[in-house]
């Protein structure tokens, strides 16, 4: 394993661990202002001191509760958002290059063709725009039901190679059925570059949520979101600029994470490599 | 001159005042026959004087003789009754046409079946004369408004969106001098009334530049004035000795709070409305933007007529609120946090402004007495419709501004049952009171202040106790000017009046622009 991916998977696990234990580690409520404690004199939140670690947010709340939260909000999204991509784009991959220049592919890949020449993150706007309630369910659906596209196509590339080789052949002659097929022989052999694509997705999923919620078409509050967070943090960023970069950098470490532990996938799985 | 905003004009017509902005850019093209002084006081403008008949229902304007329009053109009594007829006519988009309902023949007129406004009359060259079915206290103030004031012969009879603004306001639009969506420029009118005026060149109006890119060129002085502020940026002016001297805040003609849907639940409980006006503690809501709110416990603002400091207004009283619950039937224990109103109630909301911040203070102080609110934030013209169309929205963010400094402004369109419509109400609770209706009938044609104001007392009485809104803050707007800007004043109606401001072009860095 090369350095790159220990990193990458040294961050995915610090970043799981603290959405799945942060929010019991602090004692402040996410949702709940301190008047008190939380307020500077001038009215403006407090920066990073001995109470609240990260400083408060614009609504005197605890910035690290709601980043802890915001976490997990974020990590399920990115996850669930992928896993459904993942299914779509591999099931319609494998039956596209399997069908090969029958209808089914035909269709199915004019589809992708279509989606494709959507930029992502402005269907993904406008579907959340339309969404008149915005929860994490729909967040994640519509991710998903966006970001299989490319995956289908690679899936479908890695299929073409696959059909024609031997053990494909052999297996038909065996007489097993085609789903049999499928399953048993073909997907196995899809599964690397799947698990490669899937993981730099997540990435890819945690920063469309951002963006959504940081246009205000994500999750409503007070569900903290990392990306919601960045954007009731920039009015705020000259004077109390831990509101923005908090969120900022966690978005930018789960992203490098979920990339570098990718690549370090990719190369682990690819058999040329090895 | 340069001053910037963050939102944008839609029209420069007086017939068409259709957003918050264009006032000021009106007040400056335009004079009318009357208008608001710097302290909000009703004056002669165009008009050398008025005289009311002893009914109260006449009222006789006498005309400046050599009042020259921007085209050069001298004032008549006939522009002013062809002005207000083009700016009632039906075919003009005007939203405050209803205002002047009050003069004779209104219906008529507006309904196609007179040529000319009965009401509005010319006697000779100098002298007009408005008639009123009755005695009515909200005419001159709304006379005062931009809307009716006199345009030069080139606006013609009828409205037009194309027409190039001309009036005989102190400052005159140049041709293209619109560039829409970007700035409106305009200069000194050589043939204005009043002599010496204005002192400035010209005043450039920007639009759509954002908070911070307004503080960065207000810093680098490409800005004279700044009134677009972040908050914090704000807070920061404010502690700044060196510019302390040279802001202040606008009049509080501005009034916000929750507004509860009377005819949905639970809200159709006036003692539901009465917990949630006493759970709100209106002072953390205003720590949300503490240099702009200032806590609100009655629907006038402090600087409008019949804001009334004797009143028992609206305030935070938690052990109260919990009170109101269990009269409603939906007692609530804050011990083992059990009981209260068994359904969430939406809270719909429009996104990236205030409002998305208050609710969230708002939702914390309401779980405490056992109302569960889920916030939903939708966009601003989404909000708009959703908030009044009957039987929509249960509960959401109110707020009003004033078109004039009269309760009246207020307390009508909010809280009069003929505010209610199935579409666009401006009575977003659907509040009826038969009482309170009469009350402000009755204030409208009330001339006597003193009587007038005991009226105005029991009628805001009324609101504040049945709670249709629970009132949560003032808004105040604050006004920023560079040290060589001289003789500026904060305008209680117009925000920036530019007749009398001028540049101190020796202190001003970077020499004469």
């Amino acid at each position: 394993m090369s350095r790159a991916t220990l990193v990458g998977a040294t961050i995915v696990v610090i970043i799981l661990v603290f959405a799945v234990f942060g929010p019991l580690f602090t004692s402040h409520d996410p949702y709940a202002s301190d008047f008190l404690r939380g307020i500077s004199p001038e009215h403006l939140p407090v920066g990073p001191n001995g109470t609240f670690v990260l400083g408060t947010d614009r609504l005197f709340r605890d910035q690290l509760a709601r980043l802890a939260v915001g976490a997990r909000v974020s990590l399920l999204i990115g996850l669930l958002a992928t896993t459904i991509a993942t299914v779509i784009g591999g099931a319609v991959g494998i039956l596209a290059g399997w069908f090969e220049g029958r209808m089914l592919d035909v269709v199915l890949m004019r589809v992708v063709d279509v989606g494709l020449a959507f930029p992502f993150l402005l269907i993904v706007m406008a579907l959340g725009a339309a969404l008149d309630r915005t929860t994490p369910i729909t967040i994640f659906i519509t991710l998903g039901l966006t970001g299989w596209l490319g995956t289908a196509r690679l899936v479908r590339a890695k299929v073409l190679l696959l059909r024609h080789l031997d053990f494909i052949t052999a297996a038909r002659a065996l007489g097993q059925t085609t789903p049999r097929i499928l399953l048993r022989h073909v997907l196995p052999n899809v599964a690397g570059p799947l698990i490669v694509v899937s993981t730099v997705s997540v990435a890819q999923m945690i920063l469309a949520e951002s963006v959504l919620s940081y246009l205000g078409a994500g999750i409503a509050p007070p569900t903290p979101t990392w990306g919601h967070m960045l954007f009731e943090g920039q009015d705020y960023f000259a004077t109390a600029p831990w509101i923005s970069l908090a969120p900022g950098i966690a978005i930018m470490l789960s992203v490098l994470g979920f990339n570098l532990l990718g690549e370090g996938l990719r190369d682990a799985l690819d058999p040329q490599k090895k | 001159m340069t001053v910037a905003s963050f939102g944008d004009i839609r029209a420069i017509d007086p017939a068409n005042v259709g957003d918050g902005l264009v006032p000021q850019i009106l007040e400056a093209l335009f004079a009318g026959l009357i208008d608001y002084d710097h302290d909000g006081n009703i004056v002669a403008d165009l008009a050398e004087r008025w005289i009311t008949g002893d009914d109260g229902k006449t009222f006789r304007f006498f005309l400046r003789h050599g009042v020259r329009f921007h085209d050069g053109e001298e004032l008549s009594a006939d522009d002013v009754k062809r002005s207000v007829e083009r700016a009632l006519h039906p075919s003009a988009p005007n939203p405050y046409a209803s205002y002047f309902e009050p003069i004779v023949g209104y219906e008529d007129f507006v309904a196609g079946k007179a040529n000319e406004l009965e009401g509005v009359q010319a006697e000779g060259r100098y002298v007009v004369t408005f008639r009123l079915k009755n005695p009515d206290v909200t005419f001159l103030p709304t006379l005062a408004m931009p809307v009716l004031r006199p345009v030069c012969k080139s606006a013609g009879h009828r409205y037009t969106d194309t027409w190039q603004p001309c009036g005989a306001g102190p400052f005159k639009l140049e041709p293209k001098g619109w560039e829409h969506g970007r700035q409106v420029t305009v200069v000194r009118h050589d043939g204005y009334f009043k002599p010496g005026l204005p002192y400035l060149d010209g005043v450039r109006f920007l639009f759509r530049v954002n908070q911070t890119s307004q503080r960065f060129r207000f810093t680098s002085g490409e800005l004279d004035i700044l009134a677009d502020f972040l908050a914090p940026d704000l807070v920061k002016f404010q502690a700044d000795p060196r510019w302390k001297p040279f802001g202040a805040y606008h009049a509080e003609h501005q009034i916000a709070g929750e507004a509860m849907n009377t005819e949905m639940a639970p809200f159709d409980n006036v003692e539901v409305r009465r917990a949630v006006a006493a759970a709100i503690d209106r002072e953390q809501i205003r720590l949300v933007r503490a240099a702009n709110l200032r806590v609100a416990d009655q629907p006038v603002p402090p600087d409008v007529a019949g804001h009334d400091d004797s009143l028992r207004g609206q305030r935070f009283d938690y052990e109260a609120a919990l009170e109101h619950m269990k009269r409603a039937g939906y007692p609530y224990d804050p011990v083992t946090k059990t009981g209260g109103y068994p359904h969430v109630i939406p809270y719909v909301v429009y996104k990236q402004g205030l409002a998305e911040f208050t609710a969230q203070v708002l939702a914390q102080q309401l779980a405490r007495i056992g109302l569960r609110i889920e916030i939903r934030v939708v966009n601003y013209p989404t909000f708009l419709a959703i908030r009044g169309r009957r039987g929509q929205s249960a509960f959401g963010p109110g707020s009003w501004t004033q078109d004039y400094p009269e309760a009246q402004s207020f307390l009508e369109p909010l809280f009069h049952s003929k505010s209610i419509a199935g579409e666009d109400s401006n009575n977003w609770s659907y509040y009826k009171n038969l009482r309170l209706d009469a009350l402000l009938d009755q204030a409208k044609r009330e001339l006597d202040d003193r009587k007038r104001k005991a009226i105005y007392k029991e009628a805001q009485q009324i609101i504040i106790d049945d709670a249709p809104w629970a009132f949560t803050y003032y808004y105040r707007g604050y006004t920023q000017w560079q040290p060589y800007v001289r003789n500026y004043r904060v305008h209680p109606m117009w925000t920036h009046e530019m007749s009398r401001v001028w540049l101190d072009r020796a202190e001003r860095p970077g020499g004469a622009r």
